[in-house]
Parts: C-alpha cells; structure tokens; sequence
C-alpha cells in the first residue's frame, strides 16, 4: 500500500467516525428533548432568580453553617470509612496482589457497587437506619468504595513488578511485601484519588438532604421550593466557600505526598 | 547445613529451554561456601536464567538445582520462601523500594524475621535497627539513613542495595552486573565493597559480570558462558585471552536475528517466570 494511499484511507477512518458521533450527539439532544426556543424563552425567569438572589438574608447564617458543617462530616466520615474498606477491596482486586480470577470477581462486585444511583442508596439507607447524617454517611461511603476500590487496584497494578519481587525475594511475606514493596509505590495516587472523592462527596452529600439524609440538601429544597431566593443566596455562598477551601486543602494534600 | 565439604549450590544436568531456544545446559556444577565466582558472558549467554535457577524464579527443563540442599523451586509458598531467603539478590537496577528512607529499604531485608504485624505498622525490633544502623556504616551511608533513595546518586543507591542484601543474611549473595550503570572510577569502589562485605560474613558470592580483567583481582573463580555452556570454569589466573574471545565473541548460529542474541534472555524470560507475586508467591 502506497504511503499515500493508506494516508487517504485514515482520513476516511476519521470522517466517518466523526459522522457516527455526530449522529449520536443528534439522537442524545432529541433524546433529551433539547428545545432552543424554552432555554430561550425562560431567560426572563432566570433573570427573575437571580435578582431575587440579593440581598441575601443573613438572618440564616448560623443555620445554614450549622447544616453545611454537618455535609462536611457526612463527606469526611463517608469517604474515609469507604478508603478503609476500598484500600483492602483495591488490594483484592489487583490482578498482581491476588490470583487473577479473584480479582476479577472483586472487580466485577466493585463494578456492581457503583452501579447504583446515591439517590437510591441513600433512600435505601434512609429508610433502614432512619432520617439523619448516619444513613447519608453510610450511603455515601457505599458509593464511593466502587469507584475507590477500582481505582486503587488500577494503581497498584501499575506499580514496578521488579522492586515488588525484590521485596518479596528478602524472603517477606505476602503481607509484608504489599505493605513494604507494593504501597509505597502507589501511595501519591492513593491520596489524590481519595481527596478528589473526597471533594466529589462533600457535593453529593449536599443534595442527600432531599431525602431525608442530613446535611444541607434539607434547607436547599425548603427555600428553593418556598421561592425564598434570598436564604437560597446564603446556601450558594456557603457552599462555594467550602468548595474553595475543599479544593485548595486537597490541592496540598497531594501536593506533600508526591 | 552446609558443612565446608558439601556444596552451597548444585546443578545436576540442568537445562533450560525457552521454546526451542537452548538458554542454558549445564553437566554438572558445584559452588562451595566463601566462593566469589565472577560469571563471565555476554547478553544472551545465560548468566541471568543462572541466577534466576538459584533464586528459584525459574524452573529447570531438565535435570535438578540445589541451594543448601533444598530446591529453590519446589514446594508451597512457605518452603520455597525459606529457601529463597538464603539467596540475596541485587539487581543491576537496585529495584530499591521509592518513596522510602534508605534506612527503610535496609530495614526491608529483615522482613522474613520480624513478625508480620509489627513490621506492617513498620515497628522493628531495636536489634534489627542495631544491624541496619552498622550496616548503613560498613557500606559507608552512614549519615543518609534518613534520605528518599531518589535523592541518592547511582553509587549510592548500589550501596543502598548491597545494604539491604547484607541485612538479609543470607548464605548466598547474587550480584546481577554490579557496575554496569556506574561510572569506571565507581566500579572499582563498589566491588571492593562487595567482596569486603561479603568476605567478612564468609558467605558464598556469585556475580554476572562483563569486565574479566576488573574481576581478575575480586574472583576466586571464574565462570566463562557460551550460549549457555560453560566454556571456563577455573581460578581466574588460568583465564586467557583465548577463553576470553570464546566467551566474547560466540554467537548464536540460528535464532532469532539480531547479533549476539542480545537481550535475547530478556525476550523470552518473562514468559516462563513465575508472575510477579500474585500467583507465585
């Protein structure tokens, strides 16, 4: 095959292939029933919202603080009990830690944990520990071992095989060789993964007050439904506050174990 | 145990095939303790399949191995680990552990002694820290115990190596091309270190090596390989030039091309090693 002959052919590759994502986008938007003329249309009540938005009523400060502080501890007790149970997960689901059909199996359960939408774990949680912070914790932790759990057996898979069996050829054990030979290697990711969870959590665990789980997500669905803008102003401001903080302590965070 | 008559490690009829490809056949071979047998050979001549027969990473085709009377490669995990702990290996590339201190890559060398949960919360006893301690002295990184090994130079981090080998105490120390990433003026340095430490144990050492004239003054003997035979095996001072171009200058006759079979080894030995620790260990 001439050079430009199979130069003409991947430009053809590439056209058609452009096509086919073309025509999945279209059928993604009539799929969503994407309309123009309603975004369009609504530009006024959007503007209506926003305006309402000021002055903000700080007579709900201590409230909404309150309630965004108890968010935080759903987020930080949430994601550090799923980092203690998807850390062993991740190790049993690392084809070069344990036998490879082991491994796939824990895979395919992690797989299978997040498959389930928070919104239902939480209302499953809810509804059998009860309303409050716990059952949102829990769901939250529930949700984030699939994904940990998976990207941790991810990244410690990708770790030096040689310095792991220079480790496990001193004569260490099992244990000892995934602990001193095989962590310490993945340890950089290991953090950033889990504070980049972390800050996905603290934004979930917002919302799981819609039912009944706690936090913040309670007063989000009283004052927006009760067109109350102005305590809704104080709510935004929280939140984007403590994201900003989130986002800058775990910037650190990863920062000091590289 | 190995008295000073029964040898340290024993090839019986050993060969090794990878496909059709012979890497290793040998008749019979005896290492006897306190030995420093330099390997001499080129890439491909099968002095890495060797080392990899006496730490138990790979099997024979045919015939037996022995290290201290044990096969390396026989048993459940348990066995094969007691045997293989009695053989230190360091790699060419030091394959230290990153992100540790120097002193907790040596520290890893007495794993096999210390009972499994302290040493996972890194809790060793003050006699392991005692060893490590002189140890980090005698390989002269006394004062960087505390360093990340990516902080060392290549002449260090060897030394790191040698270190957590010695802290090992095993009977047999394998040395894969010490020198091989070191500048000549270290090279020196390093084999002088090596052979000291080594003698002062009485432990038996076995290097693969490409420089015959640099380990003329380190071997008690010299192992010349050939496209997996042995074409030497004597004190070094019966090495000669001509042993030297058999052991250099020998090619593959058939084969895959590429002259020499370089890394040839390297191609086809992960196939047959045990996989990494999963399954293996």
């Amino acid at each position: 095959m001439t050079l430009r002959r199979s130069w003409t052919l991947r430009l053809l590759a590439q056209a058609c292939s452009w096509l086919v994502a073309s025509l999945l986008v279209i059928l993604a938007l009539r799929g969503a029933e994407f309309d123009l003329g309603a975004l369009v249309r609504s530009g006024p009540r959007f503007a209506e919202f926003f305006s309402r938005l000021v002055p903000p009523d700080g007579s709900v400060t201590t409230l909404v603080l309150r309630s965004t502080w108890e968010t935080l501890m759903i987020a930080v007790g949430g994601t550090a009990l799923a980092t203690l149970i998807g850390l062993p997960m991740g190790f049993l689901a690392a084809s070069n830690v344990v036998p490879p059909g082991l491994a796939h199996a824990t895979k395919f359960f992690l797989g299978f944990l997040r498959s389930i939408p928070l919104i239902v774990v939480a209302i499953l949680f809810v509804t059998a520990v009860g309303l409050g912070p716990f059952p949102g914790a829990l769901a939250i932790a529930f949700h984030s071992i699939g994904m940990l759990g998976k990207f941790y057996a991810e990244e410690f898979e990708t770790a030096d095989k040689g310095i792991v069996e220079a480790v496990a050829g001193t004569g260490a054990g099992w244990l000892q060789t995934v602990r001193w030979g095989l962590f310490p290697q993945s340890v950089p990711q290991v953090v950033a993964f889990t504070v980049y969870r972390l800050e996905m959590n603290f934004r979930d665990a917002a919302v799981l007050g819609l039912v009944g789980a706690g936090g913040i997500g309670y007063y989000i669905q009283l004052y927006v439904r009760g067109f109350q803008y102005e305590k809704v102003a104080v709510l935004l401001l929280v939140i984007i506050v403590v994201v900003a903080i989130l986002d800058q302590l775990t910037y650190w965070a990863r920062r000091w174990v590289r | 145990m190995a008295s000073a008559a029964t040898p340290v490690i024993r090839f019986s009829e050993v060969q090794v095939l990878f496909g059709k490809t012979r890497a290793l056949d040998l008749e019979d071979l005896e290492i006897f303790p306190g030995e420093r047998v330099f390997v001499l050979g080129h890439s491909g001549s099968g002095k890495t399949t060797l080392s990899k027969l006496i730490k138990g990473r790979l099997k024979p085709s045919t015939g037996f191995v022995r290290v201290l009377g044990q096969d390396p490669a026989a048993g459940n995990r348990r066995r094969r680990r007691r045997v293989q702990r009695q053989v230190a290996m360091i790699d060419q590339a030091f394959l230290l552990v990153p992100r540790m201190s120097v002193v907790g890559n040596v520290l890893t060398g007495s794993l096999s002694r210390v009972g499994t949960f302290s040493s996972l919360l890194g809790w060793y006893p003050a006699e392991e820290w005692r060893k490590a301690e002189e140890i980090l002295e005698e390989v002269g990184l006394k004062g960087l115990g505390h360093r990340r090994v990516e902080t060392l130079s290549g002449g260090q981090r060897q030394r790191a190596a040698i270190a957590r080998a010695l802290m090992q105490e095993a009977k047999v120390v394998v040395a894969d091309e010490p020198t091989s990433s070191l500048d000549p003026e270290l090279a020196e340095d390093v084999l002088d270190l090596l052979v000291e430490c080594v003698a002062r144990r009485g432990v038996t050492l076995l290097v693969n090596f490409h420089q015959p004239e640099l380990a003329r003054g380190y071997a008690s003997r010299f192992l010349g390989l050939a496209d997996g035979r042995v074409v030497y095996d004597g004190p070094p001072r019966g090495f000669t030039e001509a042993h030297g171009a058999k052991v250099y200058r020998s090619t593959r006759a058939s084969g895959p091309p590429g002259e020499g079979g370089g890394g040839r080894e390297d191609d086809f030995a992960p196939k047959l090693d045990t996989p990494a620790f999963g399954s293996g260990l």
